[in-house]
């Protein structure tokens, strides 16, 4: 499904990442790993538009979309979570969701009809699927952070995608919020089929929903396996899990 | 209306010479703007107002001193030091209190204080015209190819150079300087190293004003000294503050050159429209280089 | 806009209310009244049209009046220039300033914020240069007197409701747009530009839109600036008049609907008030906005609709 080729990218002098291979196929969930600074959000940046590569391919579905601007990588059906929160904070948490379901029904540049009636449906069965729908009317800015990660996820569904990127989805959370997303997680792979690309430093969350593991150490993919080849690989244990499990 | 056809060689390099003493005011002013802009980050709107004060300053001090030569030297010290103190003043007492907000309402605010600056020198000065006379040395003109050349205009190019040299030399020289290209850069960072960034700010406010300021005086004897002299020269400023280059100092040279020639050399071709160039020359470089001639720090 | 939510029932009171007294008004009015609530009625347009790049779509509009002096010159130039009949200037006149919104727009918006409104600076005054000089086509600096205005509407009560009514259809028209899709996506663009691009949003194309309403309506103020002043001059459109209008919405509060025509409300009238008492009008307005910016910088209006929802109010961030 998304193939990533020998991509490369410095910013001014310095290589964020310097050569990283990847491949997801349908229905997978992949995670990315690596330390602080190994590249994983600058790869998702390359991967969704907002950075462009300087060297590599990317292809989603057979079509090369390296270097496209963001809209178009989401009108293919990429659709992604920021690290940080990433919301409309004056909108409700109703209208956020909207907006990216509009989006995706091309609708926004509808100059004259009332959206009030448009994308109800839509809208309401993401916020119920993740338990945001009593929060509805409330303006996004003002939930709790754990609530804002949340609706956070739920925009970058509003536009149906096929493959779901996140960056760091329970960065932050606690314990109880981070189980409740692993269980979303399942969810939308369960039920909407969806193919999710993650990266996380909590490995315990890693370990128990990936299929399979990419290691990223300084810009490069150096591994790349399921959980038990991952967690068994001498490089691996070396550069980044041996230091935590010891 | 039809451009005159009858452009000689010496006209045009006297119109040349207008246009770089004119430049030298540009620079004066815009450069000040320039500093302002990309270490404070303040689009600041009564940098005219400023401009304006220095040139009234220039005119009462001068005319308290006898009016004489005398007067417009020692006017040329105190009214820009007089600018620098009011922007002292309103730095530490307002705007070190709004530095953490919006672009928007840091411009507006510089705009508020530009009616208020505008309306007290009306208050204080009243609404009519004021002129100053050169001081002797500088009056009258040169020869040059056989037509008159100000000897003010002369005096204004050699202004101009030291200026520049002084600018390079504090920002590029003096630990102030280095402190506030970085400030320019990266706040945060100074901050972390240990480095008073209010104070930093201050300075480099204090000394962006001084050269509006400056500006003003060395206008002052060559055109009328008037209320709406403030809102011209700051749109000319930030004009050539943005074509070259938000922040850059040899950007705000360059881009004072452009604005000056094109205008005095516009006057040869097409008198009636010669306003018009200028704005236009920023228009097409802005067209082709979006972020202005020379690197921006931003 | 929810924010208005929790008082529909008592907008429509108060809507009635306007129906009923704004055009009974000139059987009590003087003509000085009548004039000045046409001009609230112009100025607030403005603001407004304005407002609908600067709250609901967060784009540095700087020189929004040069829209408002190409509308109003483009009107007044059809009107003396040409035999043709006045409605059709009327008409075409919005249009020429949404064509200059249309190329400016192409050359800004590629823009980011700060650079995006110097820009325009730059090219509005480019368009105030023009005008200011050519004197044979747009009188120069001191504009065109005496346009002939049509009859019909020309008296103090004639433009007063042909005032009225325009400022009235043309509020309606973008408060459809501000709740239509593209306007809770201009918002959306507004709130987080690059979030937007991230589900599938053009946001450069948006912000072009964006422009080109602003620009339409800002040339609809101009149009029925002529028919109140009879008269166009450059000084309309000097970027000193464009802050002043952004100095309304401000005051009124740039997230919401009503909030630019308060401000222009309170601002012409303050100004015609302060007006007879100090010449120093413009020390009281920047006065004004400092306190504004220091006290209230949501405006009264978004302070007033904040303290009615008071679960938000907390939350909402301090920056614009």
């Amino acid at each position: 499904m998304l193939r990533v080729h020998e991509l490369q990218k410095s910013f001014g002098g310095f290589m964020a990442v310097t050569e990283a291979n990847l491949a997801v196929d349908q229905g997978e969930i992949i995670a990315v790993i690596g330390p602080n600074g190994a590249g994983k959000t600058t790869l998702f940046n390359l991967i969704t538009g907002q950075l462009k590569p300087d060297k590599g391919r990317i292809t989603f579905k057979g079509q090369d979309i390296a270097g496209l601007p963001a809209y178009r990588v989401c009108r293919l059906g990429i659709s992604r979570s920021f690290q940080i929160v990433n919301i409309f904070s004056r909108l409700t948490v109703f209208e956020n969701v909207q907006v990216a379901v509009l989006a995706y029904l091309k609708r926004t540049l509808n100059l004259l009809r009332p959206v009030k009636h448009l994308a109800i449906r839509e809208t309401k069965d993401i916020l119920v699927n993740f338990g945001l729908m009593d929060k509805a009317d409330r303006t996004s800015g003002s939930l709790s952070y754990g609530d804002q990660k949340v609706l956070e996820m739920a925009i970058a569904l509003g536009n149906r995608p096929e493959l779901l990127i996140l960056d760091e989805p329970t960065a932050g959370m606690s314990a109880e919020e981070t189980a409740g997303v692993i269980k979303l997680i399942h969810r939308m792979t369960a039920d909407l089929g969806l193919t999710i690309l993650f990266c996380e430093h909590d490995m315990e969350m890693v370990f128990s929903i990936s299929h399979r593991i990419m290691v990223m150490q300084m810009g490069r993919t150096i591994v790349e396996g399921t959980p038990d080849e991952v967690k068994n690989n001498p490089m691996v244990q070396e550069a980044y899990l041996g230091g935590e499990e010891e | 209306m039809e451009p005159a056809s009858n452009i000689t060689v010496t006209a045009l390099c006297q119109q040349v010479l207008v246009g770089l003493s004119r430049t030298t005011i540009l620079f004066i002013v815009s450069s000040g703007l320039s500093l302002v802009l990309g270490v404070l980050r303040i689009p600041n709107i009564f940098h005219g107002s400023l401009y304006m004060i220095g040139a009234f300053l220039t005119y009462s001090i001068a005319t308290y001193f006898g009016g004489g030569s005398i007067g417009f030297w020692v006017a040329l010290i105190l009214a820009p030091a007089g600018v620098a103190l009011l922007s002292l003043a309103l730095e530490r007492g307002v705007f070190s209190r709004l530095y953490d907000r919006e672009h928007l309402m840091l411009l507006l605010f510089t705009f508020a204080m530009a009616l208020v600056l505008g309306d007290l020198v009306k208050l204080i000065w009243g609404s009519d015209y004021r002129s100053l006379a050169a001081p002797m040395i500088l009056q009258g003109s040169f020869l040059v190819m056989g037509l008159p050349f100000p000897r003010y205009s002369l005096f204004l190019l050699i202004v101009g150079p030291v200026v520049a040299f002084g600018l390079w030399f504090l920002t590029n020289k003096t630990k102030i300087g280095k402190i506030s290209r970085a400030a320019a850069v990266d706040m945060e960072m100074v901050g972390a190293v240990g480095i008073n960034v209010s104070w930093v700010f201050a300075s480099v406010f204090v000394i962006g004003c001084f050269l509006a300021g400056l500006g003003g005086a060395l206008v002052a004897p060559t055109q009328n000294i008037s209320q709406g002299m403030g809102h011209n020269i700051i749109i000319e400023a930030f004009l050539i503050v943005i074509m070259g280059g938000l922040g850059n100092i040899w950007g705000a040279l360059l881009g004072a050159a452009i604005f000056g020639l094109t205008d005095s050399v516009g006057i040869l071709v097409w008198p009636q429209y010669a306003i018009v160039f200028p704005y236009l020359s920023v228009v097409m470089v802005l067209l082709f280089r979006p972020k202005g001639l020379l690197k921006s720090v931003w | 806009m929810s924010i208005m939510g929790s008082m529909s029932q008592k907008r429509w009171v108060w809507g009635l209310a306007l129906i009923i007294v704004l055009p009974a008004l000139p059987l009590f009015l003087s003509r000085f009244y009548l004039y000045l609530l046409a001009l609230i009625a112009v100025t607030g347009l403005l603001a407004t049209s304005l407002n609908m790049v600067l709250g609901f779509g967060g784009m540095y509009q700087f020189h929004h009046t040069v829209f408002y002096g190409v509308g109003a010159y483009a009107a007044a130039l059809m009107l003396t220039k040409t035999g043709l009949t006045p409605w059709l200037g009327f008409i075409t006149a919005p249009f020429v300033s949404a064509m200059f919104g249309l190329v400016m727009g192409l050359i800004c918006v590629r823009l980011s914020k700060l650079y995006f409104g110097m820009l325009q600076i730059s090219l509005g005054s480019l368009v105030w240069a023009i005008v200011f000089r050519w004197y044979s086509f747009t009188g120069g600096d001191d504009g065109i007197h005496g346009v002939p205005i049509p009859d019909s509407i020309s008296s103090a009560a004639g433009s007063y409701y042909f005032t009225l009514a325009v400022t009235g259809a043309s509020l309606l028209i973008m408060w459809l747009m501000v709740n239509s899709p593209f306007g809770r996506t201009f918002q959306a663009v507004r709130d987080n530009p690059q979030r937007c691009e991230a589900i599938g949003v053009n946001v450069k194309r948006h912000q072009l839109v964006g422009l080109i309403i602003a620009a339409f309506f800002g040339g609809v103020a101009g149009v029925l600036f002529v028919v109140v002043e009879k008269s166009v001059f450059p000084d309309m459109m000097f970027w000193t008049h464009s802050l002043e209008i952004l100095i309304m919405c401000l005051l009124g509060g740039w997230y919401t609907f009503l909030g630019p025509m308060l401000g222009a409300a309170v601002m012409v009238t303050l100004r015609s008030l302060v007006g007879i008492y100090t010449e120093y009008w413009t020390m009281v307005l920047g006065i004004i906005l400092m306190l504004l910016i220091f006290f209230l910088p949501q405006g009264v209006l978004g302070f007033l609709l904040d303290k009615l929802r008071p679960d938000n109010s907390a939350a909402r961030p301090e920056e614009v």
